[in-house]
């Protein structure tokens, strides 16, 4: 078997431990100013990589990320198995059941807030490939996969800017986690089936082969396999040894999903991902079990896998203003119509659904992870990357100022029209 | 019957009260449990069964009614063909009950869960409340532990004065109100963003409000003289009522109507009700606040 020499592992600990303590760093400080830790990640990653330390140190940086030999495919495994986490841990806060629990409003709200961005990416990307360096030939899957990119969400920023305004639990709170939700399962379905379509042939039937796949092994893992995942983990969490039990048990399961998928051709992710639902859906699983899952991948793999986006791509010389201003204004148009017309057709008043609308735009980790993964597999050029990049941290920022504003329009309607009833009654 | 009167009917005095009748081995203890809540509540008793009309039937259920003292010229017995759910339905509907007590399997096998019983399918579209009785006994045995839902939401406090005026009638004394703490996409965030400190504040802080909330409900209802104890628990809705009122030993678990009209779906993708419907914990009392 062949193994890395003395050297390249001492290579590969100095490059781990380097952008995990770093990374922690520059998180931590711009957490004092409420920024996304995933934004001090790939600050670290553009410090590390060619844009800052390869430009200015060249030789120092070669040496920690070498380009060739062992070192970058030892990397390249530990990013893959990182992303192929991250969607595992993404899936498992996925609870359909809170979708149909929230009903009308949640079902409009997704399903509005898919269909508006991804037509709009669509048809804008269909009729303008030049405007983004898309050839003609390669237009419909780029096409897909734009309308895809704009119509995802990202739960875990969505979800720390409910908790930061105190809406967590509120019936606006609740719609936006169902919707954000319900995106992400649909967002990743089509992502997958694109990447699938990218790596088949251009055989039309390996199109349906691909589709028949991804809904075959989707409908099965989440009824048959489900059932199963929660009729074991009960055994699992007392029989075996705790918590090391269900984290194994846990992890094998995505890892073996991931590689079912792979091996039809269908990217891993979709696998982890769609086995983060079965496994974080059981009722059985505990909170802690739950809890050191997410501590595990989100300390340990999401640092690495976001420090590494800079270190691949140079963010100074691939940053195009025009495709930046397109993708941002198109994003921002999508979603938000999209959202806030769904929740306003569900029920919701105007303003209430303006806030929906702004707070589903959050795109955060998982359109970078998105931009990542269509970037590895030739579905864009490096400068809609670092638009997606910059459109993903932006609307992030973005998104919960944007919404306390028409939160605090609708609570000091709310105020006054109680006062008028107040005075009519006098 | 004037149908007027069903709108905005009160979810108690259980003043009629309708018992579907199967022919099956229960039949005797399910007889005999109605008998003793329409005795303690002074309500009319109404018999459905739905299903051919026999002389063997007819004589059976004399003898079970002469068996257990029930006159049967004070209790209206009714035979109707057709749907077993949409008949029961209609027939509750022309009749103004306000509740209808049936036998149910505690777990009902896997292709039958998912296709529906008679008893779960009424349960799930019935416009009066339900009471599922798993294990009925002869002679009626009154419910001494009762839990309730303690949900946020508009019909909760009328499922809990419901729960309140059967416990005062039976003599009930440990009644716990119960509400469910379920945070999804907590964990995922904490993990992200959060100091341990942070954390546990921002989860005893979502506690406190459920605590606060479901005391607020409480305190509106009419507790007068019970026992009332009020409890927050962590887990999914649902789920985690039905596990509390196993752990507890409860006789009588009491929750709310379901909110939306339940499909398959709902069973796939399990919630809420659907928990304890799919494997109940003790005896069941759906309570329809008509609200």
């Amino acid at each position: 078997m062949a193994s890395l020499s003395h050297d390249d592992l001492i290579i590969l600990l100095v490059s781990i431990s380097v952008m995990l303590i770093v990374s922690r760093i520059v998180a931590e400080f711009l957490k004092q100013f409420k920024l996304p830790v995933v934004m001090g990640e790939l600050v670290v990653g553009i410090l590390l990589g060619p844009t800052i330390l390869g430009n200015f140190f060249p030789e120092l940086f070669n040496s920690i990320f070498p380009a060739e030999g062992n070192v970058p495919i030892a990397l390249d495994g530990i990013f893959s198995l990182s992303v192929i986490m991250l969607l595992f841990v993404a899936g498992m806060e996925v609870q359909l059941p809170l979708v149909l629990k929230q009903g009308k409003i949640a079902v409009y709200t997704s399903v509005f807030s898919m269909i508006i961005p991804f037509v709009t990416g669509f048809v804008i990307a269909s009729y303008f490939p030049h405007w983004f360096g898309i050839p003609e030939d390669q237009k419909l899957l780029f096409s897909l996969f734009f309308g895809t990119a704009l119509s995802i969400s990202a739960l875990p920023v969505i979800a720390r800017i409910l908790i930061d305004m105190n809406l967590f639990r509120t019936q606006v709170g609740l719609i936006i986690i169902a919707s954000a939700m319900f995106n992400d399962l649909l967002g990743w379905l089509i992502f997958s089936f694109i990447l699938g379509l990218v790596n088949s042939s251009s055989d039309n039937s390996a199109v349906f082969y691909s589709l028949g796949y991804i809904i075959g092994f989707g409908v099965l893992m989440l009824t048959v396999g489900k059932k199963i995942i929660n009729k074991a983990l009960p055994w699992v969490q007392t029989k075996l040894s705790w918590p090391g039990g269900v984290l194994s048990i846990s992890l094998g399961i995505c890892l073996l999903c991931a590689a079912y998928t792979q091996s039809i051709n269908i990217h891993a992710i979709l696998g982890a991902f769609i086995a983060g639902i079965a496994v974080g859906d059981s009722v059985h699983l505990h909170e802690k079990a739950r809890e050191i899952i997410h501590q595990f991948v989100t300390n340990f793999f999401a640092p690495l896998f976001f420090v590494s986006i800079g270190l691949k791509v140079n963010f100074i010389t691939q940053f195009d203003f025009t495709i930046v201003t397109i993708i941002m204004v198109l994003a921002y148009i999508g979603k938000v119509a999209g959202a806030s017309i769904g929740a306003y057709l569900g029920g919701m008043n105007k303003d209430l659904s303006m806030a929906v609308g702004f707070g589903m735009n959050a795109r955060g980790a998982m359109e970078i992870i998105l931009g990542t993964l269509a970037l590895k597999a030739g579905l864009i050029k490096e400068p809609v990357f670092v638009a997606l990049v910059i459109m993903a941290l932006v609307t992030s920022l973005t998104s919960g100022p944007l919404m306390r504003r028409f939160i605090d329009k609708d609570k000091k309607k709310q105020v006054s029209e109680e006062e008028e009833d107040v005075f009519t009654y006098i | 019957m004037d149908l007027s009167k069903l709108k905005k009917r009160a979810s108690y005095p259980f003043e009629n009260i309708g018992v579907a009748i199967g022919f099956s081995p229960n039949l005797e203890a399910i007889l005999s449990e109605a008998k003793m809540l329409a005795d303690v509540l002074n309500a009319n008793l109404f018999l459905f069964h739905i299903g051919e009309k026999t002389s063997e039937k007819e004589e059976a259920l004399e003898i079970i009614l002469k068996k257990l003292g029930i006159d049967s010229r004070k209790v209206r017995t009714m035979w109707m063909d057709g749907d077993p759910v949409d008949t029961l339905l209609k027939l509750c509907k022309l009749n103004i009950i306000d509740l209808l007590v049936m036998g149910a399997l505690k777990k009902e096998n896997l292709i039958r869960y998912y296709l529906g019983s008679i008893a779960r399918s009424f349960s799930r579209r019935a416009k009066c409340s339900v009471l599922l009785l798993t294990k009925p006994t002869m002679p009626a045995r009154k419910p001494k532990k009762v839990v309730v839902n303690g949900v946020d939401n508009p019909k909760t406090f009328h499922t809990i004065n419901t729960s309140f005026y059967l416990s005062r009638s039976l003599g009930i004394n440990d009644i716990a109100i119960v509400t469910e703490n379920h945070m999804p996409g907590l964990a995922m965030t904490i993990a992200e963003s959060s100091t341990a400190p942070e954390a546990s504040k921002i989860k005893k802080e979502y506690s406190e409000q459920e605590t606060n909330k479901l005391h607020s409900i409480v305190e509106k209802c009419q507790r007068e003289g019970l026992n009332v104890k009020e409890k927050v628990i962590t887990g999914k809705p649902g789920y985690a009522i039905r596990a509390y009122a196993e752990s507890r030993k409860a006789d009588l678990l009491v929750i709310n109507s379901p909110d939306t009209q339940l499909n398959i779906l709902d069973r796939i993708f399990t919630h809420d009700i659907e928990y304890i419907l799919e494997d109940l914990p003790c005896d069941v009392l759906i309570v329809h606040s008509r609200v």
